[in-house]
């Protein structure tokens, strides 16, 4: 009762995402119009929904990721500030799958996952596994090296007849990781985080001489990321006028600030600065959503819209001192692991909210049922993830969700999610345990370790049993930060350029 | 706290009832398989677990395992009920460093219990009952080994920081009293009376004795302490006495006295002085058994008190030596080596409801074993920090559902050469020992020569794998294990220690006959399996970080 209590106190602006996206899933079924926020009034299934087939032999997809889109900061999952208008549209007509948990809180490991269905321990594209191998250029290792026998999404589908493209913002997606593995054509830009500035021109041309056939599209861009400055500079829209103008938003600045971070323990930085932070970071996605919704005006003009399921989604989000650190990768909290993740389906009207807690290991395989396409006999049983195609037909989805991070020369973490709102984060180096009730402290401020050590306990074994069972023995293994890095600029004893 | 947190977990549990048969299916090996409509209450809710550890008991002096002598009618009836392992192996022959194993489920370099003189953050903290705590377990123990009691000096020689390491997740911590020998090394009788008060909660107890200690039977009363002496014997040290400061009591068989025993000379101011004769060798024999035997009496009454307090049938049973010791086997009277001997331990486990009473297993099983088996029984989930495997697919009669590995890696950790220089040596003088000038002398050179060559540092590899046929020991430094060695320092004498030893279990058990040179195969195959696991632990593994500070055990 207390609990109903603590939740009644706080202002739907201020509410949780958590929280909110609860009481949404709730709202869906009556009192949808007492809900404030635009765009979610109308997550209600009708009946043209229930008579979708949810079988779309040969249609397109067009599968894009928004890098480091934090969930928090998406209007369709509660975000209060209009920087969202388009994807939050899609989300409306769409399934808005609103507790969706990366499993990795990085670019290089997470984007993977979608590609191959493993987790990432098991593709292997993780800076623990990964093999140096200078002189190579930037890039230490690939997909065909570390895992051979895994297949792609692009090969299945190219497999399959589909004509398949990749035009990415290049850095953690770059084809030297194998990210190109099954594409026709797999764009990115050498040494840099780069925008859909690049990569959508690039999408749009190739859609040009690929559209009459059935394709399958990736698309990327590091618009929302730290380390990628709009062309043209910031226009500071989102900035309080009185701001000081400590920082400017720089990718330096950003760069400066994480390894703060990792060098300290947390950074100092003032509450206007979080705030001026977060006004920066809410002009990036807000311009990124007004290039994807250009994209998208091309792509109804080519006449593709009603042939096309679209996946939009995150690889994982950024962090802006909810745990006194900023950037991503080094953590395993809510804010870098909860994602947002909008299928569309052709001709789809009206959409629905998904509350269950999936992973992103469930988008390739949730792929494959919808364009009915199977794995090829030696790989059937690649796929660790299931479909959410039951979820689209009110079925409960809703699992225990695993995440791992494997973080430079820094952390080693692993993290499990019950379905009831528990999460255990163990640090591989130092034995770490952190407990948080997510019903009751959704920021994960409070380790109940201590209070709570049976589930602790508990929790501890699943996790470990999960990877283990997945063949990867936590216990076997010495966890040194600074093994092996994916970056050659990180490896031990490398020299600054 | 723990009240709180199982009410917390069981709200937890009432809101997914799915999750919680994911829980039992998943988690366990041995889990069960209840309906998920109407899951049966889990055995921890209503089994009460007690250990009993006998230090230093050789598993071939109890009738159970086949001694010939009456030491152990109680212990005997008790295995009858139980499941007996024929072959169960401890990892060391010290005693905190092999009891921590069986309470962590670890190998000693990953639990962090390698010698004495580690510190409580160096040390594991998920023991057993620290585990078993989280399932609403009253957790208590009575303790007799003052190896479980150690306590850390400071420079002002006075106990001013306690760091139990054993005590650690008890609610209960009790220790035995002093008899009149000052010792105490005596029957746990206090752990009856804490049953007998809490008898009708849900408990862990861990009840342990350290009896058999050298010295042998000093605190076994009479006439049980004398019961197995050849008659009209007078004991073949007295009349060469060592320790001149002591009243003319019976003590039992003087530590110092076997100190100076080794491959059948007895030794002073390093000469031989005294042949042992068979008499000799049986007179000490006799006064380890009445030590064995005196402890069964106390098997007898817990087992009794089981029943008469109607606990038996809600409580599962497991009997176990720390670890055993040598009777001259191998030169010495002692316990200090990789040897069966010294490593192979009894173990018994006796379930409430009887099952498989009566049924004994030759295959060899480990220490590190024994966690996973009461935590499998229990349907907890078991530990991963647990390197060993539940024996309950083995008790079963599911050979081929045992996980555990075929190989048992002992480790000779601490070097016992690095225990003497750090303890023994130091504290000869509050026990009253008094040697001769010339021993006196010598002595200094030993400490001196063993601060200069081991006590800066651990040596390494001095290690051994066991199979159910085969042992294969490596000491690679063997040539240091020589020099160092305190029985060649006694004796005057430079006996050669091999760096390869290989023993055919089945021919020769007790370790005699060192074959290595006839099974080259054998060797290269075992070496490097034992290298591996080496390897694999290496990094692991805990040096002891308190240096330059003297140990007091009280009560030695």
């Amino acid at each position: 009762m207390t609990q109903h209590n603590e939740h009644d106190a706080i202002s739907s602006k201020e509410m949780d995402r958590r929280e909110f996206l609860r009481r949404t899933a709730l709202a869906t079924g009556a009192i949808a119009a007492t809900m404030s926020i635009p765009g979610l009034m109308t997550g209600i299934a009708n009946a043209a929904e229930a008579k979708l087939p949810l079988k779309y032999k040969d249609y397109n997809v067009v599968f894009v990721s928004f890098d480091a889109l934090q969930a928090a900061h998406v209007g369709s999952l509660g975000y209060s500030r209009n920087v969202t208008p388009t994807i939050d549209a899609m989300a409306k007509k769409g399934f808005n799958f609103t507790n969706t948990i990366s499993v990795a809180s990085w670019t290089v490991p997470a984007s993977m996952t979608w590609f191959t269905g493993v987790y990432p321990s098991e593709h292997r594209l993780t800076n623990k596994f990964a093999i140096f191998n200078p002189p190579s250029n930037n890039v230490l290792s690939n997909l065909k090296k570390l895992s051979p026998e895994l297949v792609t999404l692009a090969e299945v589908l190219k497999q399959n007849g589909y004509a398949t493209g990749g035009f990415t913002g290049n850095a953690g997606v770059s084809g030297f990781f194998g990210y190109d593995q099954g594409f026709d054509q797999y764009f990115f830009e050498k040494g840099k985080f780069g925008s859909m500035g690049v990569s959508i021109p690039k999408a749009l041309d190739w859609l040009k001489e690929n559209k009459n056939k059935k394709f399958f599209m990736f698309l990327h861009g590091y618009d929302c990321h730290g380390q990628n400055i709009p062309e043209g500079g910031f226009d500071y829209r989102f900035v309080d006028k009185g701001y000081d103008k400590k920082y400017t938003g720089s990718a330096k600045e950003q760069e400066a600030l994480r390894e703060e971070g990792l060098e300290k323990g947390s950074v100092a930085v003032r509450d206007e600065d979080v705030k001026f932070w977060r006004a920066i970071y809410d002009e990036k996605i807000q311009r990124t959503d007004a290039r994807f919704k250009k994209f998208l005006e091309e792509y109804e003009k080519m006449g593709l819209l009603d042939k096309t399921i679209f996946v939009l989604t995150s690889d994982h989000g950024t962090e802006f001192f909810e745990h006194k650190h900023m950037d991503h990768g080094f953590s395993l909290y809510d804010e870098l692991i909860h994602v947002p993740l909008v299928i569309t389906l052709p001709k789809q009207k009206s959409g629905k909210i998904i509350t269950d807690q999936i992973s992103s290991i469930d988008v390739m395989p949730t792929i494959l049922d919808l364009l009915d396409v199977k794995m090829p006999e030696k790989a059937k049983n690649q796929l660790r993830g299931a479909s959410l195609v039951p979820a689209m037909k009110g079925k409960s989805v809703a699992k225990e969700v695993y995440s791992e991070t494997d973080y430079r020369q820094y952390t080693y973490k692993r993290s499990v999610i019950t379905k009831d709102g528990w999460k255990f984060i163990y640090t591989l180096e130092n034995k770490n345990r952190e407990l948080y009730n997510l019903k009751k402290d959704p920021k994960e401020l409070k380790n109940v370790v201590d209070q709570e050590p049976r589930i602790a306990y508990e929790l501890e074994q699943k996790l470990f049993a999960h990877f283990k069972s997945i063949g990867h023995d936590l216990s076997a293994k010495q966890w040194i930060p600074g093994l092996n890095p994916v970056y050659d600029s990180q490896a031990k004893g490398a020299v600054k350029k | 706290m723990t009240r709180l947190a199982g009410r917390g977990f069981g709200r937890y549990l009432k809101a997914i009832p799915a999750a919680m048969f994911m829980l039992v299916i998943h988690w366990s090996d041995g889990g069960c398989s209840a309906a998920p409509a109407a899951p049966a209450a889990e055995r921890n809710e209503y089994t009460n677990v007690i250990l009993v550890s006998l230090d230093i008991l050789r598993p071939d002096h109890l009738g159970a395992y086949g001694y010939p002598k009456e030491t152990s009618p109680q212990i005997d009836r008790l295995a009858k009920q139980s499941v007996l392992f024929e072959n169960a192996i401890a990892h060391s022959y010290l005693t905190p460093v092999a009891h921590m194993s069986v309470i962590t489920g670890q190998y000693p370099r990953n639990h962090g219990m390698v010698s004495f003189e580690v510190s409580k953050n160096q040390v594991s903290q998920r023991t057993l009952p620290e585990i078993l705590k989280l399932y609403g377990y009253q957790t208590a123990a009575v303790v007799s080994s003052p190896e479980f009691f150690m306590r850390y000096d400071t420079e002002s020689g006075k106990i001013v920081n306690p760091k139990d390491i054993f005590s650690h997740a008890f609610d209960y911590y009790g220790r035995t009293v002093p008899d009149a020998t000052g010792s105490v090394r005596v029957n746990p009788t206090a752990a009856l009376d804490w049953l007998k008060a809490n008898k009708d909660r849900k408990f862990f107890l861990w009840i342990e004795t350290g009896m058999l200690h050298p010295p042998y039977s000093q605190t076994v009363p009479m006439p049980y302490k004398t019961q197995f002496d050849p008659p009209g014997y007078t004991p073949f040290y007295e009349q060469f006495p060592i320790r001149l400061g002591r009243e003319n009591a019976d003590r039992g068989v003087p530590t110092e006295v076997l100190f100076h025993v080794y491959r059948g000379n007895y030794y002073l101011d390093f000469q031989p002085i005294h042949k042992l004769t068979e008499k000799d060798v049986s007179f000490i024999n006799g006064r380890y058994d009445a030590g064995v035997y005196y402890t069964d009496t106390f098997i007898g009454d817990l087992l009794n008190t089981l029943d008469a307090l109607k606990l038996s049938g809600k409580t599962l049973v497991i009997f176990h030596s720390i670890h055993g010791e040598s009777l001259g086997e191998h030169g010495y009277f002692f316990h200090h080596d990789v040897f069966d001997t010294e490593v192979k331990t009894a173990l018994t486990m006796r379930f409430p409801d009887n099952s498989q009473a009566g049924k004994r297993i030759s295959r060899q099983v480990q220490g590190i074993d024994i966690l996973p088996t009461i935590l499998d029984y229990l349907q907890i989930p078991i530990n991963h920090e647990s390197q060993g495997a539940s024996l309950m697919p083995l008790i079963k009669g599911d050979e081929a559902g045992f996980k555990g590995s075929e190989y048992a890696f002992i480790d000779r950790l601490p070097w016992w050469e690095y225990v003497l220089g750090g303890w023994h040596l130091e504290h000869q003088s509050e026990r009253e020992a008094q040697y001769t000038p010339l021993e006196i002398a010598k002595m200094k050179d030993y400490r001196n020569l063993l601060n200069k060559t081991i006590l800066g540092e651990y040596p390494p590899e001095c290690i051994a794998v066991r199979t159910n046929k085969w042992k294969l020991i490596l000491r690679e430094k063997s040539n240091l294990l020589e020099n160092i060695s305190w029985w060649n320092f006694i004796s005057g004498k430079k006996f050669p220690v091999d760096s390869i030893e290989l023993f055919d279990l089945d021919k020769d058990p007790m370790e005699q006959k060192n074959v290595a040179k006839d099974h080259p195969k054998v060797v290269e195959q075992l070496k490097a399996k034992l290298l591996e696991w080496d390897a694999s632990i290496k990094k692991n593994m805990t040096t002891p970080a308190v240096k330059g500070q003297p140990l007091i055990i009280p009560y030695p």
